[in-house]
């Protein structure tokens, strides 16, 4: 039987991914990097150490300051040079780690056993690997950077573990090259995944336009009776948006306000899956990921860079940017976040984190928003079955009540109603805020 | 709440968009609608270029105006009030005096859009709407046909098909074939079945309307015209009821109205209005129901459109769906 979720759209003709998706994944490690203790939304972590101290690889420098976050560790062997605070959007003091790389530290890396065969895992039990987890600092990896362990430390029964492989956002490529490459290691993590959440069965999913990702991953799990089965799922963006993966794979949807656990499924990232092999089979913390540098560059390409990263030196590493007004935007184009509109690129002061899965270079280009026309485009491919239009309307006109009414809560913030929009509306941009308007009074019991 | 109107709304995500517009869509609607214009010329000569250049100009000046007085936002360029002024235009027979489509076409946009809010916020189709107001206020103005050029030398009063149809009359002087090309009396742009499906094909291939709706209209209609026909049931002229009154421009150009008609519920909307206009064939004192029939299903649109629950993605499910 199968599923398709609802509405979705196809936002380019595929060649944004044609960009990268031949370029092997190349090591770059900076002399320098600056190491967020906000690698994620919601975790603010604080620094364990001080400028002048000499840190190793794989220390753990940032300790959440409150629970559900994830552990920070040295990304590269140096010293501390300074630690810089800077003030995020809501005004949070976020302290950065900047650390000088020793010189001629340049570790050969050597391929771990699980990253060239299938290991036994019979000696990792499920609590082992959630504290396995918790320790080196495992977040979702595919871009609201959710600590796993939290997920995994739920009292729900779980079922299935389905493995975000979708890549649904344009132009990025980095699970896709990781999976050509990783696939050993990318099994082995999707069985630990499984093992932690007593799951009878995991599903890696990923778009139809990524074949060849698919049939090496296949090769390795052929005849080897395990839990795993690979799933090709339609092109069509948000494929992997988590409920609309829960919809397409299952044909079940989440209910309203739940987590995915509630129905027995927990949903990871593909890149998250070889993480935890890492850290469980390598002994190696999250301190490095993969990241597509894309879009507007001369040379679009795949690195596994330590986090804390610069970006301007990966779009130097790729050749500079040949836009004319760069429009820099970390993550994919549809729902990353902007981080620099500028001629220059040097004023750039982001560095990679755990969840910076691209960094996409655009022409900058304004939109000028003009009346809605009812064309409904937007509420055919709402993937949550809103009405963008109207909740647009209700926002404008400052009726939380009627935002409510119509289910702003229940959006996603795919982007799909702005990208169809041919009034060109900011109709993602307003459901959001109603949506975060209307949890707040929820929050303060208002309604 | 006041909502802070960031900087740079373009900063936020999506970073890419769809390269159709507003204007686009509009433009397309002008292009379908040509061929149909052309075929007017050639059947109904100047009066038919004049007629729909005084229909399209006077939106225009009426929106710019309307605009410019309430230091509003200038719609104009996006092309919405050409589309109004030419199918106000092709819903007036040949012979519609100039102050009488000078008027409806102000009607149209002041009245039926500006009023009511302008582009995407009128309740009905502005040119439907202006096509009433000359039906009620000066039916005379509205209900002199003539023949085409290529009936005889000269254009003389004719009733249209229907109208003849519906008075008992025999219409075997015109060919279904006729019908099909538009060589017949009727308002200007609704006659040739041929030239508005050419347009409409384009606006399908272009994804600008919804074929379901235009579709579940003119089969809604036919169907039951059919079953009730005058002649007695299941006796009914599908061909004929297809091929006049408006009833392909009405599907495929109004019917498919963005503001009027809910996107969610098109296509019950057009089974609404396609039994409203059967009734008023069958039934009505006069022959052509088009109008009726969508002004009706464009009134009854909010509430269809709030009686149709969407289904939200995780809210009421079925209880043990696990």
């Amino acid at each position: 039987m199968k599923h398709f979720f609802h509405g979705g759209i196809h936002p380019t003709d595929g060649s944004d991914k044609l960009l990268s998706n031949q370029a092997p994944i190349r090591m770059y490690t900076p002399k320098t990097v600056e190491i967020s203790m906000k690698q994620s939304p919601n975790s603010v972590c604080q620094a364990l150490v001080k400028a002048g101290d000499q840190v190793l690889k794989g220390d753990i420098i940032g300790k959440p300051v409150k629970f559900g976050a994830a552990n920070i560790h040295a990304s590269i062997s140096g010293r501390v040079s300074q630690i810089k605070t800077i003030h995020d959007d809501q005004n949070r003091e976020i302290e950065i780690v900047i650390i000088e790389a020793d010189e001629n530290e340049e570790a050969a890396q050597k391929l771990g056993e699980y990253e060239e065969k299938l290991v036994d895992l019979s000696g990792y039990s499920r609590e082992v690997i959630i504290e396995k987890m918790k320790e080196g600092g495992l977040v979702g990896m595919g871009g609201a950077g959710f600590p796993t362990h939290v997920k995994y430390e739920t009292t729900e029964v779980i079922n299935y573990i389905l493995v975000n492989a979708a890549e649904c956002e344009p132009y990025l490529t980095c699970d896709h090259m990781l999976m050509l490459e990783q696939g050993h290691g990318i099994i082995n993590g999707v069985l630990l995944l499984a093992k932690a959440a007593g799951a009878m069965k995991a599903f890696i999913c990923l778009e139809d336009n990524k074949k060849d990702a698919a049939k090496s991953l296949e090769e390795i799990i052929a005849n080897k009776d395990l839990p795993i089965e690979i799933r090709m799922l339609p092109t069509k963006y948000p494929q992997g948006g988590e409920r609309q993966l829960v919809e397409s794979v299952l044909g079940t949807e989440v209910p309203a306000g739940e987590l995915p656990a509630k129905i027995g499924v927990i949903i990871n990232n593909v890149g998250t899956a070889k993480a935890l092999a890492d850290i469980v089979l390598g002994n190696k913390p999250l301190t490095s990921r993969v990241v597509t540098v894309t879009g507007k560059v001369n040379n679009p390409s795949n690195y596994l860079v330590p986090i804390g990263t610069k970006f301007t030196e990966l779009i130097k590493e790729s050749g500079g940017t040949t836009a004319k007004i760069n429009r820099i935007v970390e993550g994919g184009p549809m729902t990353g976040a902007s981080c620099l509109i500028g001629e220059e690129i040097d004023e750039l002061n982001e560095s990679v984190s755990k969840t910076t899965a691209g960094i996409l270079i655009l022409e900058d280009s304004s939109r000028d928003e003009t009346p809605c026309i009812r064309c409904g485009e937007c509420e055919r491919v709402c993937p949550a079955g809103l009405a963008p239009f109207k909740i647009d309307f209700a926002v404008l006109e400052d009726d939380i009540s009627l935002s409510n009414k119509l289910y702003a809560t229940e959006c996603i913030s795919c982007g799909c109603c702005t990208y169809v929009c041919p009034a060109r509306r900011e109709l993602a941009y307003r459901v959001t805020v109603a949506k975060n308007e209307i949890f707040k009074l929820r929050r303060e019991g208002a309604i | 709440m006041k909502l802070k109107r960031p900087e740079q709304l373009h900063e936020i995500s999506p970073h890419i968009e769809t390269s159709r517009s507003s204007k686009e869509i509009m433009q397309d609607v002008v292009i379908a609608l040509i061929p149909a214009f052309l075929g007017s010329i050639y059947f109904f000569g100047i009066n038919s270029i004049i007629i729909v250049l005084t229909a399209v100009t006077t939106c225009v000046l009426s929106e710019y105006i309307w605009q410019k007085i309430r230091k509003e936002q200038l719609t104009t360029s996006d092309w919405s009030c050409v589309v109004t002024g030419m199918l106000l235009a092709f819903s007036c027979p040949p012979t519609t005096p100039i102050w009488a489509v000078i008027i409806a076409s102000a009607f149209a946009i002041l009245v039926a859009k500006q009023f009511f809010g302008g582009v995407g916020s009128n309740f009905a189709n502005p040119a439907l709407m202006g096509r009433a107001l000359l039906m009620f206020l000066w039916p005379a103005s509205v209900s002199q046909y003539v023949t085409t050029f290529h009936e005889g030398s000269d254009a003389v009063s004719s009733a249209t098909v229907l109208g003849l149809v519906k008075s008992g009359t025999e219409i075997s002087s015109y060919s279904k074939w006729d019908m099909f090309i538009g060589n017949v009396p009727g308002c200007i742009g609704e006659t040739s079945a041929l030239l508005l499906l050419i347009g409409f094909a384009y606006l399908c291939y272009r994804k600008v309307v919804n074929f379901a709706a235009a579709g579940t209209y003119t089969l809604t209609v036919l169907l039951i015209t059919f079953v009730f026909s005058n002649e007695g049931l299941f006796q009914g002229d599908i061909l004929t009821n297809l091929l006049s009154g408006g009833l392909i421009l009405g599907a495929c150009y109004m019917m498919t109205d963005y503001a009027s008609v809910a996107p969610r519920v098109k296509v019950t909307l057009a089974a609404i209005a396609g039994i409203i206009t059967a009734v008023f064939r069958i039934w009505g004192m006069l022959p052509e129901g088009v109008m009726y029939g969508i002004l009706a299903a464009n009134c009854l649109s909010g509430l269809v459109d709030a009686l149709i629950r969407p289904h939200i993605y995780g809210v009421n499910l079925k209880k043990n769906s696990k």
